[in-house]
This record gives C-alpha cells, sequence and structure tokens, in this order.
C-alpha cells in the first residue's frame, strides 16, 4: 500500500534545499514520530490487532474464548442485519456530509468577511456557533426530539402554518434517519465553521484583492481563488466527516436507541449492542473489520483522488 | 542528525519526560494495592442498585458489617444500571472480577451458566439460609447449588389519582378489578382536551411476559425449549397493551421522547391510572394530590411482577469466605433489611414478617399492604441465556405493533420466531 | 500557488458599489443572528430545565418562565456527588492530554509535511487507520493490555489512549502544508536545523490550527465516557460524565440534576474556546500573512 501524502511538487522544493538520500534523515524523522508512534501502538494498534484475534473466536467475555476461524465473517456476511447497518450508515453520510459542509462553508464565509471593526462580536458569534458542538449530545438529542415531537413539536407547527402536515420525524421509520441526520449537522456545523475559518484565515488576502482589482466577481473569486485555497482544509473536512460518519453512534443510541423498527440501527450500534448486550464480542470484532475494510478503501480513494483537487501552498 | 545538537537532547527530553509521567501516575495504584498491611481482608463490592439515591444506606451497611467483621474492609464500587453489565463483563474478561457483585434475576443465569458464579454451598459452612424468603432464595439457584443471594425485590403495583377518580365520579380501583374494570375507568378517566390521560402502561417485554400470564398464557414451554406466546393469550395479552396507545395512553409520537413522561405525567396530576414499581414511592411524597396503590387488575389470573436483584460472588475469588460472610449481611442482616425498609430502598427478602411490618408503617400510600398482596401470585420473568436479545425482540415487535405499523398477529408471530431462533 | 502571490502589493482598494455592499451587510447580519439564536437555543433550553422544579419538567410544550424556578438543582448535585473533585480531574486529565496530543501530533506532522522518508505515505496510512476502527471494540483488548500492564484503575490508564492523536496529526499536517515553504527555506539559508524550523518558523504559523485542535484535544477527553467507565473504579478518579452517568438510576433518573450537570460541563470548554479564539485571531494579525 502506498499513498501518496504529499503533493509532488514539495519533494522538487526540497530537492532544491538539499538533496534527497533515503534515510539521510533516520535520526530526525524518528526523533519526530517515536512520541507520537510509540502510544499510538501500544493503546490503538495493538488493541487493533486483538480485536482482529477476537473476531476468530466465539467470545461473551465471561466464558472462554472458542476458535471459530472465519465463521462471525461468514455469518456476518450472509446476515441481512448487517446489510441494513451499513446500509443504515450509508443513508446517514448521504444526507450529513454534504449539509454539514455546505452549511459550515457558508457559516465561515459569512463570517470570515464580517469586518474588522466588529471584531468582538464576530468572535462572540463564532462562539455561538460553537455552542451546539460542545453542548454535550444528551441535551441536544432531548431538544430536538422536542422541535421534531411530531404532534405538539415547533418544526411541525410551522410546517402547518403552510398548509403542510409534518411528517412523524423520528417515530417514523421513513423519517427517522433524516431527524437524526439534521440534528448531527446542526451539531457539527461549528466543528466544520471553525476549521473552514482557520482555513480561509490562512488565505492571502491580497489574492482576493488582486482578483478585485481585476473586476472579477464575487463567484468568479469564490470558485476560482477562495475554493482552490481552501482546498486543503476541505480535504480535511471531508475525510474525517466520512471516517466519523461511517462511525456514528452516539447521536443514534440517544436520540433514537436504533428504532424505531431498527430503522436507525447503524453499524456501530450493532458492534456495541454485539459486545456488550449480546455476548458476542467475536462477531462485534469481525463487524468491526468489516467496517474497517470499508472505510479503509473509501479514505484510499480520496487520498488518491487528493492530487487531482487539493492544492497546497 | 549530528548537524543539530539539540536533536539528541530533545529527544532524551521528550523520552525522560513520558517516563517520568507513566512512573508518577502507576504509583499511584501501587500505593493503594489490595489487602493492606494492616491483615485486613479486601472484599470489592460491585453494585448498580445503590447509585443515586441510596449511597449513604449502602454506607450504613457497610459500616455495621466492619463493625462486625474488623478484619474485613469492603470497598464499594458503583456504576449506572445502563452500562453496569458492560463494566462487569469486562472486569472478568480481563480476570479482574470484583470479589462480590450485584446481580438481576433476568441476568442471574447468563453469569451462573457462564461459571462465573462461586457455588456458595462452599463457603457457606453450615450457613442457615431459613431467614430468607424461600422463594427468593430458589430463584437463584441453578442444578440444587445456590449461586447468589437474594437481597432486595420489588413489586409492580396500579398507582392511581385519588383526585381524579373523584372529580371524573369513577369509583376507585380494587383487588378485585379485572381488565374489564380497569378498561373501563380509563375511557372514562380520559380527557384529552385538558392533557388528561387515564393510564400509562408502557409497552414492552416486562409488561408483556406479566399480562400474558395474567391472561393465562405461558411465554416459553415447560422445557423452556420453544417460544409459546403466540397463542390466543399471547394475542389477547398484546392486543390489551397495544389497544391503550393512542386512546387511555398518549401515543409514542406525544410523548415525544421526553424523559420520565409517565413519571411527569403523574406528578402534575395528569395521570389517572399508572403501572409502576414501588421504587417510585419516595418521589411521590410530596405531590399535591391524593394517591394510593393497588394490585394490579387480572384477566384469567392475577399476576404481578417482581423484580429481584441478588448478591453473588465471583467463581475466580481469592476471599470467598469474607465475601460470603458480607453478601449474607448485605441481604439479610437486621441492619440491612431495617435500612431498607425505612428509606424504601426496595424490600428485604427476609422471611420475617417482623421486619417487613415496618414497612407498613409509613403513612403514604395508605395501602402498602397491596406490596404484599401482589406476592400472592408472582410473575418472574422467562430466563434464557441470550436474555437481552430475546427482551430487544420482542420489545421492538411489540413497538411495531403500538406504532400500527403490524398487526398484534403479525408482530407476535415475528417475535416467535426470534425467540426460537435465540433458543436454537 | 506560487502564481499569484505578488502580483499586487501596496495597490489601492477600490470601492465599488458601496451601497450595495451595506445592503449586503445587513442581510448577512439578519442571517448570521438568526442562525445565533438557533444555535443558542439548546443551551437555553437546558439551562431551563435545570431551574425547573423537577415535578414540572414535563417536556411537551416546554415552559419557558418556569414556576418555582429555583437552584435546588445545583445543589442537588454538589450533594449528591464530590463535585469540585470530579471537575478537578477533569480538567487536569484534559488539560495533560491536550498537551500531550498538542506536541506528540506536531511533531508527527511536521515529519509527514517536511521530511522526506521512505514508506512516508504507507506510515501515515497506518496512522490514518486508527481513527478507522470503532471505539466500543477496542475497550475490551485494551483493557486487558492495562490489566496485563498493572495499570488498571490509574491516571495514567485515563491518560495513555489520549497520548497520540491521528486526528491532530492529519489536522496539523494540512496546516503545515499549506505553511508555504519559502519561509523554512529562508531558515535552511540561516543555517537552522529542523528543530529550529519546526520550532520558530513552523508553530508560529500553525497557531490557528494549534488553537482549534486544542479545543477538539480537549473536548474529546473532557467528554470521554466509554473508557474511564471501563477502566476506572475508584471514586477518587472519577470524571465528569462518570459522575453525570452515576445520576442515572435503574428505574428512576433526576433530570434537572442531569441537565445541571451538563450545563457545569460546558462552562470550562466555552471558557477555553473563547481564550483560544483570542489566540487565534491575535496569531493570524501576527502571522504576517496577511
Amino acid at each position: 500500500m502506498t499513498l501518496t501524502a504529499a503533493p509532488p511538487e514539495e519533494r522538487v522544493t526540497h530537492q532544491r534545499a538539499r538533496p534527497r538520500k533515503g534515510w539521510r534523515y533516520a535520526g530526525t524523522v524518528a526523533v519526530f514520530l517515536l512520541p507520537s508512534l510509540v502510544p499510538l501502538t501500544l493503546y490503538t494498534i495493538i488493541p487493533m490487532l486483538g480485536s482482529l484475534w477476537t473476531s476468530l473466536h466465539e467470545w461473551d467475555l465471561i466464558t472462554e474464548m472458542r476458535w471459530v476461524g472465519l465463521g462471525n465473517y461468514i455469518e456476518l456476511i450472509g446476515d441481512p442485519g448487517t446489510r441494513a447497518a451499513f446500509l443504515h450508515t450509508l443513508s446517514f453520510i448521504a444526507g450529513y456530509l454534504p449539509l454539514v459542509y455546505a452549511g459550515g462553508l457558508g457559516l465561515a464565509l459569512l463570517l470570515n468577511r464580517a469586518p474588522r471593526s466588529t471584531g468582538s462580536g464576530r468572535s462572540l458569534l463564532r462562539g455561538i456557533y460553537f455552542l451546539p458542538v460542545i453542548t454535550s449530545w444528551v441535551v441536544v438529542a432531548l431538544m430536538w426530539k422536542w422541535l421534531l415531537n411530531p404532534a405538539s413539536g415547533i418544526v411541525n407547527w410551522a410546517l402547518g402554518l403552510f398548509g403542510i402536515s409534518g411528517p412523524g420525524w423520528w417515530t417514523d421509520p421513513a423519517w427517522a434517519m433524516p431527524s437524526v441526520i439534521l440534528a448531527s449537522a446542526w451539531k457539527d456545523l461549528g466543528f466544520v465553521m471553525i476549521i473552514l475559518l482557520a482555513g480561509l484565515q490562512a488565505i492571502p488576502r491580497e489574492y482576493q484583492e488582486a482578483a478585485m482589482v481585476d473586476g472579477a466577481t464575487a463567484w468568479r473569486r469564490f470558485r476560482h481563488i477562495t475554493l482552490p485555497l481552501l482546498s486543503p482544509s476541505t480535504f480535511f473536512v471531508v475525510v474525517i466527516s466520512l471516517i466519523n460518519g461511517f462511525q456514528v453512534f452516539d447521536q443514534v443510541k440517544i436520540m433514537t436507541n436504533g428504532g424505531p423498527g431498527g430503522a436507525t440501527q447503524v453499524v456501530v450500534s450493532q458492534i456495541y449492542d454485539l459486545t456488550f448486550r449480546y455476548g458476542r464480542a467475536g462477531a462485534a470484532s469481525a463487524l468491526s473489520w468489516l467496517l474497517f475494510a470499508v472505510v479503509l478503501i473509501v479514505t484510499i480513494i480520496q487520498i488518491r483522488g487528493q492530487k487531482r483537487w487539493v492544492t497546497y501552498g | 542528525m549530528s548537524h543539530f545538537p539539540g536533536s539528541r537532547n530533545a529527544a532524551i527530553a521528550t523520552v525522560a519526560a513520558v517516563a517520568l509521567l507513566a512512573s508518577a501516575c502507576s504509583q499511584g495504584s501501587a500505593t493503594r494495592a489490595p489487602s493492606g498491611a494492616d491483615g485486613k481482608a479486601t472484599v470489592r463490592y460491585f453494585t448498580f442498585s445503590a447509585a443515586p439515591d441510596h449511597l449513604k444506606d449502602l454506607d450504613t451497611i457497610e459500616k455495621a458489617f466492619e463493625k462486625e467483621n474488623p478484619k474485613v474492609d469492603v470497598v464499594v464500587e458503583t456504576a449506572p444500571f445502563e452500562e453496569y453489565f458492560t463494566k462487569l463483563q469486562t472486569s472478568i474478561a480481563g480476570g479482574t472480577a470484583p470479589d462480590a457483585f450485584e446481580l438481576n434475576y433476568e441476568n442471574f443465569v447468563t453469569y451462573a451458566s457462564a461459571g462465573s458464579l462461586l457455588d456458595l454451598g462452599t463457603v457457606a459452612g453450615d450457613g442457615d439460609t431459613s431467614v430468607y424468603a424461600q422463594e427468593s432464595l430458589n430463584a437463584f439457584q441453578q442444578d440444587g447449588k445456590q449461586y447468589a443471594l437474594p437481597a432486595s425485590f420489588s413489586t409492580v403495583v396500579l398507582f392511581y389519582n385519588k383526585d381524579l377518580f373523584k372529580k371524573a365520579g369513577v369509583a376507585e380501583p380494587t383487588a378485585d378489578w379485572t381488565w374489564a374494570d380497569e378498561q373501563a375507568a380509563a375511557a372514562e378517566l380520559t380527557d384529552r382536551k385538558k392533557g388528561v390521560y387515564g393510564d400509562f402502561q408502557p409497552v414492552q417485554f416486562f409488561e408483556f411476559y406479566k399480562t400474558l400470564k395474567q391472561a393465562g398464557g405461558e411465554f416459553l414451554s415447560a422445557d423452556g425449549k420453544k417460544a409459546t406466546f403466540n397463542s390466543p393469550e399471547g394475542v389477547k395479552a398484546a392486543k390489551w397493551l397495544v389497544g391503550k396507545v393512542g386512546k387511555s395512553m398518549p401515543t409514542e409520537a406525544e410523548i415525544g421522547g421526553a424523559a420520565d413522561y409517565d413519571t411527569n405525567l403523574f406528578k402534575s396530576g395528569k395521570l389517572a391510572m399508572w403501572h409502576n414499581g414501588i421504587w417510585q414511592f419516595a418521589g411521590l411524597k410530596d405531590v399535591p394530590f391524593e394517591w394510593d396503590v393497588v394490585v394490579e387488575p387480572g384477566d384469567a389470573n392475577k399476576a404481578s411482577a417482581v423484580f429481584h436483584n441478588a448478591v453473588a460472588i465471583s467463581s475466580g475469588t481469592k476471599a470467598g469466605k469474607d465475601a460470603y460472610a458480607w453478601a449474607r449481611f448485605l441481604s439479610s442482616s437486621n441492619v440491612a433489611a431495617t435500612t431498607r425498609i425505612q428509606s424504601s430502598w426496595e424490600l428485604p427478602p427476609v422471611a420475617d414478617q417482623q421486619v417487613l411490618s415496618g414497612y407498613l408503617k409509613d403513612p403514604k400510600p395508605a395501602n402498602r399492604q397491596a406490596v404484599f398482596d401482589s406476592l400472592k401470585s408472582i410473575a418472574l420473568p422467562p430466563v434464557i441465556k441470550r436474555q437481552q436479545e430475546m427482551q430487544d425482540a420482542v420489545t421492538k415487535q411489540l413497538t411495531e405493533a403500538a406504532a400500527g405499523r403490524t398487526s398484534v398477529e403479525d408482530a407476535l408471530k415475528a417475535a416467535a420466531a426470534d425467540v426460537d431462533a435465540l433458543l436454537g | 500557488m506560487g502564481k499569484a502571490r505578488g502580483r499586487i502589493r501596496g495597490e489601492t482598494r477600490t470601492s465599488i458599489g458601496a451601497r450595495r455592499a451595506v445592503l449586503g451587510q445587513i442581510a448577512r447580519y439578519l442571517l448570521v443572528g438568526l442562525g445565533a439564536l438557533a444555535m443558542l437555543f439548546p443551551f437555553g433550553w437546558a439551562v431551563i430545565t435545570s431551574i425547573t422544579p423537577s415535578d414540572a419538567v414535563l417536556a411537551v410544550p416546554p415552559d419557558f418562565t418556569p414556576e418555582g424556578a429555583s437552584l435546588d438543582a445545583y445543589g442537588k448535585l454538589l450533594e449528591t456527588l464530590p463535585f469540585w473533585r470530579i471537575v478537578l480531574n477533569s480538567a487536569w486529565i484534559g488539560a495533560a492530554s491536550t498537551m500531550l496530543q498538542l506536541i506528540t501530533s506536531a511533531m508527527a506532522a511536521y515529519a509527514f509535511a517536511r521530511l522526506p522518508f521512505p514508506g512516508r505515505g504507507a506510515l501515515f496510512a497506518v496512522y490514518l487507520t486508527t481513527l478507522m476502527m470503532p471505539l466500543p471494540v477496542l475497550v475490551v483488548p485494551l483493557f486487558i493490555e492495562m490489566r496485563t500492564f498493572g495499570l488498571v484503575d490509574t491516571y495514567f490508564a485515563l491518560l495513555a489512549p489520549t497520548i497520540a492523536s491521528a486526528f491532530g496529526v492529519f489536522l496539523l499536517r494540512q496546516a503545515i502544508n499549506q505553511v508555504p515553504r519559502e519561509f523554512d527555506e529562508a531558515a535552511v539559508l540561516d543555517g537552522a536545523g529542523h528543530f529550529r524550523i519546526f520550532l520558530y518558523v513552523v508553530l508560529p504559523l500553525i497557531r490557528p490550527a494549534l488553537a482549534t485542535f486544542a479545543i477538539f484535544g480537549f473536548m474529546a477527553s473532557w467528554n470521554s465516557y466509554l473508557w474511564p467507565l471501563i477502566i476506572i473504579k475508584s471514586p477518587e478518579f472519577m470524571t465528569l460524565p462518570l459522575g453525570l452517568a452515576t445520576l442515572h438510576g435503574q428505574f428512576t433518573t433526576q433530570w434537572d440534576v442531569v441537565m445541571a450537570g451538563s450545563v457545569i460541563s460546558v462552562v470550562p470548554i466555552l471558557i477555553l474556546y473563547v481564550f483560544a479564539q483570542k489566540h487565534v485571531i491575535a496569531s493570524v494579525a501576527q502571522s504576517g500573512l496577511k
């Protein structure tokens, strides 16, 4: 597996500075990497291998492990519950990612362009937009369940004003996932905003000003300057949101607990239930590795594809 | 690296800092090693039922025990019920199971058959078990061996708001009520415009197995190898539960996922009848209306749900005798029994009616006797090895029926198929 | 993006369509303000729930001017939990884990962004893969590992999984990649080695990203629940989420107290955010990028 983690032009620049000779920097590299590599190996990679071992067993955690080889994998692949869980997870991502990126980008642009004189007001606004990110899911979920209450929620009341009879939201299997998506996107807007804002602030002001002098429209400036220069931040947001999206769990557990009728049972809910509620740690580990394979493939595709659209300074 | 001497120093400094941190942190644990140097034995006890309301009561019992057994030091660890078993399983998997721990009746079989529990006969000596209510004691036996001591129990009764009954001119429930009486009263008491509901009974596994018994049905076949609840009685019980939703009881959509919706509905005086456990007594002390309890109405039979908690001892413990002494003290000593009764912390499963009579002295609710009456015909939940999956499957199908997405008949059929697969 | 650089410097800004700009400004403020209101709502709601007497927390529809509002829930919170001890634990563990993550992640990010070495891409991919395994499946093997090291129920065990953060490495690597290479080259010409460049050139330039990551690092530690639940036994090591969870009983939960706890638990992060926010703006202003 060779992933190109670094943009090509960078290597060129570096060769100018000092010729590249394979392990020339071995010592320096080790010093920079070991502080993270050692704990990462000890506290994440080794447990990951542990779960790989577990996935080949039937294990309820309280009795001895029993070797079943690939039995768990075979069972899971044929299980309609697994397919449903992956399907629910994918539908979460399909709704969540565009929503949270568009919202976060819009916010970042609005807040970035506010005039300098209102600096304190701007940072107050940012703080407010960041509130949902730091508020616990317990509170957020309770509030959204009330907002989206089919009978007396404010959202359906507002829809009623336009003569629309609102859906059953999270009590209706067809609308439960959209409800979770809505709440999640709302909660994470601030996260995407802050990342993109940091990216926007790193864009030298001269670029915009130059384009303005050239008479470029706002849209052209956005399309040809802001978006390309923001692409490293966008890349980060997309990769992280996808990795996190595949592991969506907390909000589902608190908001719908997989219901109604299993309509929001996602992969990690399934993993949690299998491990801790149903005494099937082996099957849970196998399912995690299936999920892992999917996320890995998706991420590799993104990293491979980044050359086409990500511009580094 | 040689061109910049600072790099090696930085590396050494980093490694040293991490090492220092690691040793500093782990030292903390070394000084807290189990079984102190003063020759005291330590018994680690893991519990879910004490938090959040009864930690002080547990402390009282613990102090009394340590006074009687100065050589034993009881260390209490608690976890919320939701995650208790997550933690317990992990500690057993990691070989650090607590010496003694609490188990509820539903999970007892799983742990007993997994070999996680010590056969108490090996440490009990000539321990006399006549102090326990026999039925409670028997609930925690397997293959003729006692694997846990019953420590507390609670029952489910029918709570009712006397003021609402008076206002509607409906006669208050009695112990002779049947489902038909309850249904008629609920219809009359419900006033949706005022947001008043006649009846509240959750649609889930625990209510279903009980109403099934009330209807005269059985959940599992006698040999425990087949689900038998997909029967005319089962359909009747499920229809009884599901039929309330949206009529005398709010729908799931109306409940809106609000936490403790039913508790708050009853407390705010807008719920006439409420199927719930005696653990609610303490929280209802100061409500501004009159209320009482009565044994739940039956149908073909009377049957009341009982929730049992017991203390088990880990099969891997090194302090079996001391842990047993603690388990015994916690479950049957006078101090424990009276502490539980005084603080309404469930009921002690003791045989001595004298001890229990203290429970009746509390003036509210007036008909506390109903709690003991409900014990005359109890319905213990069906228990299988894959308990949690069974409970989830049954609840899921019933919820589907309650939401009107499937018929009661289809729901029971699907649930029975699921349970059969689990019995496999 | 060397092409656009230096095209103009010091040219005056034209002020075409100033009136349209004002109108746009107003619309923008309206939009941002309305959004802000929507964002504030849940927090206000939690505050109200926490001061509403427990028997009136009937949530549908919520009463925004509850009668008999009181701070009882906060009193109960302090009474039922050794609250200050818990907050102190959470605070110092959060601070320690944030510091460690910042150091380890920034260093690794520098290596991945600026030091060419064989297998760099593959190793970075390995880092990323550690983000792809769901936590519920890792806690059991990790617990068993901690037990072998004799670290169950220690502060170190709480900290250990947070020393390194692949998320942080990724975030900071992206930030370093955005730093123009001319800056380090200038330093190289001055004879600086990688440590100097890292400390004196790169770190100051990625301060906004560091501040951002500090908030996320702290939040992750401050809110983490499953791992502390599993690894901690003694009440003296209890963290805030664990403490709040003890308010959930087998049959009953004191929701007003839970809400009070949730409200209090947001405050430190909010303070940290405001602090970091100031820092972000200051550093952007200084960094010479504008």
